[in-house]
């Protein structure tokens, strides 16, 4: 039995087919991470699977519980980290947590262990007292994380849990992941990192507009682009009209700019890198900077969409 | 479990604020105060004073069959005292003040047949002051019901082409309201004229006492109902939706802690009042209990149904002052219902804050009892139960 179990999930708010028939499934124990860029569709679909918005088709099983047939059975091994932090700004770290953990069916002594431990995995023992609306972004981060833990759930679903951090709560909540996979929990992580992704990830389903468009181990879907190298240029010119050349020049598979970083998926660098240099200097730009990158989660995407992942 | 749990946290979150005990609790014991005063300031004074209000009634042809039957009706009125004087008597006398007003009847009003229009009477009063107001309201029943008697005369003559049809047509008509008017009439005077003290009983408290409890029970609503919209605005409502908590769950939690709220705070309120303001809720200890709890469960569904409807907290103070002022006004619980004029008594009647003043005073002031609190309590639950299930039905319609 998977510990998720996703199939054919549709989702539409009106007009907007948000989530389109997505499938996907995680293995007990491992680490299954949705990657894809702002409004993929990945906050849609966590919020399916833990009971928030009831799907328009398909369904899914937690633990082999389907959340429209026993929905408090599939929710009971399931803890979610939402999004958006989801605390009582008003109470203490600690009693957030005790609030949760009661929520979540412990009680009295078990209820106080379990509390202390959740504060030593999310590293705030000596801040349990404060309130949480005056916490750094970071440590709301973690006592979000830390509430969904409380009652040791099976299966834990993680919904960008990194955004607009600082460094070192974001290595702290991607060492928490690790720590509880270690330990037995199976985790669904979504994000639009692809750096985390590469580095937590047992299997990866990349996400773009509703659909799952790609789905394989890290090494796997590297093999997507083989043979294919991404190379990152700077211009010394605002160069609409030079990424136009660009996406015409033999050999070049894809093309993407943000940020005045230009994106190029080639075949060869060694031959289409000199029509690239060609092609701008006809028009009388000139590329200030090249980046031959190793092939990434970042070149898959590009590969598969035409587009670039980062935001 | 799950639903105390949530109710505690919920009422440790409203009362962090000490100020909201000031609201809940003090703020009611000064105005029952106040209140309690009022009504006694209003019924103090000479037991055998004539409270009734002066009108001095000024008619050149006072043999008209018309003028006698409008002098007749407003002599039979409890609240009136008619004395007729000539134009400039009169008017010396209210400006004495020894009368409210003069009525002018014009000269060849007792004239009006088959063909006439109805003449206009002129009323010589103070209009803003109370009184004035007052006596203008008494005179404008029997005034319009006598044109539309006149009205229905000349109709009945003219289809008839006889103008000896008008008298008995109008004596017909007349009789006719005469009839039909009367309640109406008595409510209407006792509207205006000053309230009797019996009512109250022996304590001018046991109307302000459940009144302003019924009353700010209501008001509560304006922290209580807080938590709803707060728990959506800080998405935990969103995270709790994710544990396994069913949505009734959820929804008997909040009504839990507002039900515990708003029943502290009765209860408070029948100490203070039963001890220092000796109204006497223990006379039916079980009867007191009863409409109490079963008033708070109505309030705190109305409150469950705020918090639920309303999109941020401004809301919720709009909506819960809203639903104060409708149901006290509605309900008596700032004046008795007894008090009030018809149409307005009836709809009160039909409101639960009406009810539940009925099932107070049935103990304060009838000295019922318990067999007289249960009609006030069933009715009470049953106005909890669809409120309940009102919010019940928005709560799992919401968009989160
Ligand atoms: N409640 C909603 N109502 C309308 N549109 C929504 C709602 N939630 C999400 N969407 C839209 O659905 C799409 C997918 O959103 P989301 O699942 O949040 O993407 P992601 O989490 O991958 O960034 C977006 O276009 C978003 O604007
Ligand atoms: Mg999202």
């Amino acid at each position: 039995m998977n510990a998720i179990e996703v199939r054919h999930l549709k989702k539409s708010f009106g007009e907007l087919q948000a989530v389109q028939g997505v499938a996907f499934a995680a293995e007990k124990g491992e680490i299954l991470s949705l990657l894809g860029p702002n409004g993929a569709g990945k906050s849609t679909t966590i919020s399916m699977l833990s009971g928030l918005l009831a799907p328009n088709d398909g369904d899914a099983a937690i633990m082999g519980h389907s959340i429209r047939t026993e929905p408090e059975a599939a929710k009971a091994s399931l803890g979610v980290v939402p999004q958006d932090i989801a605390l009582y700004p008003d109470l203490s770290a600690r009693e957030n947590l005790v609030f949760w953990g009661k929520m979540y069916g412990l009680r009295g002594a078990a209820l106080k262990t379990r509390v202390d431990e959740v504060l030593d995995i999310i590293g705030l023992r000596d801040r349990q007292k404060d309130a949480v609306g005056k916490f750094s972004g970071g440590m709301k981060r973690r006592v979000n994380i830390g509430a969904a833990l409380l009652h040791k759930p099976q299966v834990v679903i993680m919904d960008e849990p990194t955004v607009g951090i600082d460094p070192q709560s974001r290595r702290h909540i991607l060492d928490n992941v690790k720590e509880l996979n270690r330990q037995g929990m199976t985790v669904l992580y979504t994000t639009h990192y692809m750096e985390e992704a590469a580095e937590l990830s047992d299997h990866i389903a990349i996400m773009d507009s509703g659909k799952v468009i790609a789905y394989g181990t890290h090494d796997e879907l590297i093999k997507l682009v083989n043979g294919q190298t991404r190379i990152d240029l700077t211009l010394n010119v605002e160069g609409a009209d030079v990424l136009d050349a660009w996406k015409v020049v033999e050999g070049v598979n894809g093309i993407d700019s943000t940020d005045g970083v230009v994106t190029v998926l080639v075949s060869d660098s060694n031959l289409v890198l000199p029509r690239l240099f060609e092609a701008a200097g006809k028009l009388g730009a000139r590329i200030t900077s090249v980046d031959i990158q190793e092939p990434n989660l970042e070149t898959v995407f590009l590969h598969l969409t035409g587009r670039a992942l980062r935001d | 479990m799950k639903i105390l749990d949530l109710a505690i946290k919920d009422l440790s979150q409203i009362l962090r604020d000490k100020k909201v005990l000031l609201f809940l609790v003090a703020m009611p014991i000064v105005f029952t105060l106040f209140m309690g005063f009022a009504y006694n300031a209003g019924e103090s004074g000479d037991e055998n004073a004539d409270t009734r209000l002066g009108l001095a009634y000024v008619d050149p042809q006072p043999d008209s069959r018309l003028s006698q039957m409008l002098f007749a009706r407003l002599e039979e009125s409890d609240a009136l005292k008619v004395i007729r004087l000539e134009q400039a008597e009169a008017l010396d006398s209210l400006r004495r003040g020894e009368v409210v007003g003069v009525l002018v009847i014009p000269s060849g009003f007792g004239e009006q047949d088959a063909g006439g229009t109805f003449r206009q009477l002129t009323l010589i009063a103070e209009s803003n002051s109370s009184d004035g107001q007052s006596l203008y309201q008494l005179l404008r029943v029997p005034i319009s019901q006598l044109m539309s008697a006149v009205e229905i005369a000349s109709i009945s003559a003219d289809v008839q082409g006889s103008p000896a049809e008008f008298a008995p047509a109008l004596e017909l008509a007349w009789a006719k309201w005469d009839e039909t008017s009367r309640l109406e009439r008595v409510r209407l005077e006792r509207a205006t004229a000053r309230v009797e003290e019996s009512w109250f009983g022996d304590n001018p408290y046991n109307q302000a006492s459940p009144g302003i409890l019924v009353q700010f029970a209501i008001m509560s609503l304006v922290t209580s109902a807080q938590i709803l919209v707060n728990e959506r605005k800080t998405r935990t409502m969103q995270r709790l939706m994710t544990t396994a908590m069913r949505p009734w769950e959820m929804v008997a939690g909040h009504l839990l802690a507002m039900f515990g709220l708003v029943f502290l705070q009765t209860a408070l309120l029948v100490v203070f009042a039963q001890f220092v303001l000796g109204v006497n809720y223990l006379n039916e200890p079980l009867g007191t209990l009863l409409v109490s709890v079963a008033m708070c469960l109505w309030v705190a569904a109305m409150g469950l149904l705020i918090g639920v409807l309303a999109k941020s907290d401004d809301q919720v103070v709009l909506f819960s002052l809203v639903s104060m002022f409708l149901f006290s006004a509605l309900g008596g619980t700032w004046f008795p219902l007894e008090a009030s004029g018809g149409a307005f008594a009836a709809i009160g009647r039909l409101m639960p804050s009406a009810w539940a003043m009925t099932g107070y005073q049935n103990i304060l002031i009838r000295g019922l009892d318990l067999s007289a609190a249960w009609l006030p309590t069933t009715i009470l639950l049953a106005y909890a139960f669809g409120f309940f299930l009102l919010a019940l039905w928005r709560f799992r319609k919401m968009e989160l």
